[in-house]
């Protein structure tokens, strides 16, 4: 492995000071620890360090050698190959560390490599043994995120269709990772676990994401506070449901004398708060207004003739 | 991860703080990259012997220890750490998000997030938002159930006829997935195991009585499990209903691209019920004699309800 690691570190501190695209015949000739007089075990040689390189995330690119893109050469650009100074202090990698144990992905801790790049640390305690877990393994997350973060056109199949998408943002709420894109000017949710062949195309910077977006409201979090309406309901909860009811407003709510809840609540999405209150079945009512009241109305009646 | 993609990982990682913090003791930076003195000497003498085409005494790298001091110089290429993957970048992007949105991180992971994401360009209001379903009140209990090996009794109360009912519980596990907090063991009332969702859990409380958990506890996840005595709809969802199928472990019978047929199994008809009646006409009751009783008796008591004025 010694001979490897030094063979790779100087392939490394070449194409990161060239400044130029190098064919593979000239790091052959140039880079210490290659073999100059059998082809085919440094082709071997050369193939595996390439791999080895890309999969740990190292930026190794073909570019043209000349101006009319007859002859490649391979170059690591310095600008892509160095991470950003956070500037982190020694307590807020401890911090990032915990997170990433207590909170994971796909079942799987986080490795030590993400935090060393950023300075390492301390990393002991291990943290809760499993207080959340985010599921779904990173793989697609991470072809998904970094178009997001590039903001390339993402394709994907979803549902039985092709789809090629502006990816606006990556939300996980309830459970789930969703990605908010848009998709032919319409802006929705796709459930990313539903879909599949995730792969960023094209360039950079494809797209803007329209002014005043906001990932969080692409997805609200109490499903009656999304919408357009502006209503401010007030409900009466009975005694045996108050507890309940308590546990899920985000208003403040008034006591009665008989233990029920008295509630004004603020609806922009009726039919959402109309489906919300039917859980509590005949254990709460709408006071007011009457467009809310005659909403559930209807929604009860609904079937009832069929 | 290849032990040799870990350790040049390591290396490109120590060399650049080093060169950074100049004079740093050994122990610091051992511990600082989890090295032991032995490994951080190998990969030092390594780094020695490396550097530049001609790789003669200006052209190698210059790394070795004096008076328990690294010295790392002559490498001004490596004079920053490579970029994160994006599954790295993801993963301390979305694990800080998550504990934060439970609002019991510290103020400090805050600011580590939003100075990481700002490093990456990643505008976090933006790009990734994660949010944890909120720990409700009980877990803390349930969790001590679950340490001490204590029985607790979960009580309920059904809305339908307003009756309170206990359970005795061994608890194995607290866990968050699907965006809620669940609670799996041993229902000694039901003489099963069972998952609870702790959110409709009215009140739990410590018993005296103590148990033998399990040698090895089932993974915890939720699944569709319907028992025996569960009652079972069909259900037909349209297109705008098709989210049941992603919030509720059910079972897909099939699938037309806009219509879905599921199969729906809850302890108590009323489960059902209510949800075949707040979709409305986007879903249908295809099969199921106890869920449509059900359903009938709940139109029957809110019309009442709303009518009684």
């Amino acid at each position: 492995m010694k001979r490897v690691i030094e063979r790779l570190l100087n392939l490394l501190a070449f194409l990161l000071t060239t400044g130029r695209p190098v064919s593979a015949e000239e790091i052959r000739m140039t880079v210490a620890g290659y073999d100059h007089d059998n082809d085919e075990a440094f082709r071997r040689m050369f193939e595996r360090d390439k791999d080895l390189l890309r999969n740990m995330g190292i930026p190794l690119e073909m570019r043209p050698t000349d101006a009319w893109e007859v002859e490649f050469g391979y170059v690591v650009p310095r600008d892509e190959y160095e991470l950003p100074d956070p500037g982190l202090t020694d307590e807020e990698r401890a911090a990032l560390w915990l997170s990433a144990q207590v909170v994971r992905l796909g079942g799987q801790p986080s490795g030590p490599e993400a935090l060393l790049k950023l300075g390492g640390g301390a990393m002991s305690g291990a943290g809760e043994p499993l207080a959340a877990d985010l599921g779904q393994s990173a793989t697609s997350l991470a072809v998904v995120f970094q178009a997001v973060t590039d903001r390339k056109v993402l394709a994907f199949d979803y549902r039985g269709r092709a789809r090629r998408t502006y990816p606006y943002g990556l939300l996980h709420r309830r459970g789930h990772w969703y990605l908010v894109a848009a998709e032919g000017g319409q802006v929705r949710a796709y459930r990313i676990d539903r879909g599949s062949e995730y792969s960023a195309e094209g360039s950079a910077g494809a797209f803007e994401r329209p002014a005043g977006f906001r990932l969080r409201d692409a997805l609200p979090s109490l499903p009656w506070q999304a919408g357009e309406e502006d209503l401010e309901a007030v409900v009466r909860f009975d005694p045996e449901v108050a507890w309940w009811a308590r546990r899920q407003l985000a208003e403040p709510a008034i006591e009665q004398p008989d233990g029920g809840l008295e509630a004004r609540i603020h609806v922009a999405n009726p039919a959402a708060f109309v489906g919300w209150l039917l859980a509590f079945e005949d254990r709460a009512e709408i006071i007011s207004p009457d467009l809310l009241r005659s909403q559930l109305l209807d929604l009860v009646r609904g079937g009832s003739d069929e | 991860m290849s032990k040799t993609a870990k350790r040049l990982t390591r290396i490109l990682s120590m060399v650049p703080w080093v060169i950074a913090h100049q004079g740093a003791s050994v122990g610091e930076v051992c511990e600082r990259f989890g090295y032991t003195e032995r490994e951080l000497l190998e990969d030092l003498n390594l780094v020695f012997v490396c550097g530049l085409p001609g790789y003669g005494p200006g052209d190698l790298m210059v790394a070795y220890v004096e008076n328990d001091e690294v010295i790392v110089d002559m490498a001004e290429y490596f004079s920053r750490p490579f970029r994160l993957t994006p599954a790295e970048a993801l993963g301390l992007l979305a694990s800080g998000s998550a504990l934060i949105s439970t609002s019991q991180a510290p103020e400090v992971l805050e600011q580590a997030v939003g100075k990481l994401a700002s490093a990456l360009g990643i505008d976090p209001d933006e790009a990734i938002v994660v949010d944890l379903a909120g720990e409700p009140p009980l877990v803390q209990v349930l969790r001590q159930g679950v340490t001490e090996s204590r029985v607790v009794e979960l009580t309920y109360t059904s809305l339908g006829k307003g009756e309170t009912r206990h359970r005795l519980v061994e608890p194995w596990s607290v866990f968050s997935t699907l965006g809620n907090w669940y609670l799996s063991g041993f229902c000694r009332t039901a003489g099963g195991e069972r998952v609870f969702r702790v959110d409709r859990i009215q009140q739990a409380q410590l018993t005296d009585q103590s148990f033998a958990p399990p040698l090895e506890p089932p993974p915890p996840e939720v699944r569709y499990t319907p028992s025996e005595d569960d009652v079972r709809a069909t259900i037909e969802l349209g297109e705008r209903a098709r989210w049941v199928a992603e919030y509720y472990p059910v079972e897909v019978l099939s699938d037309s691209g806009s219509e879905m047929v599921i199969e729906f199994s809850a302890g108590d008809a009323s489960v059902a019920a209510r949800l075949l009646l707040r979709l409305g006409a986007d879903a249908r009751l295809v099969a199921g004699v106890e869920t449509e009783a059900a359903l009938k008796d709940l139109r029957t008591r809110i019309l009442a309800r709303y009518q009684s004025q």
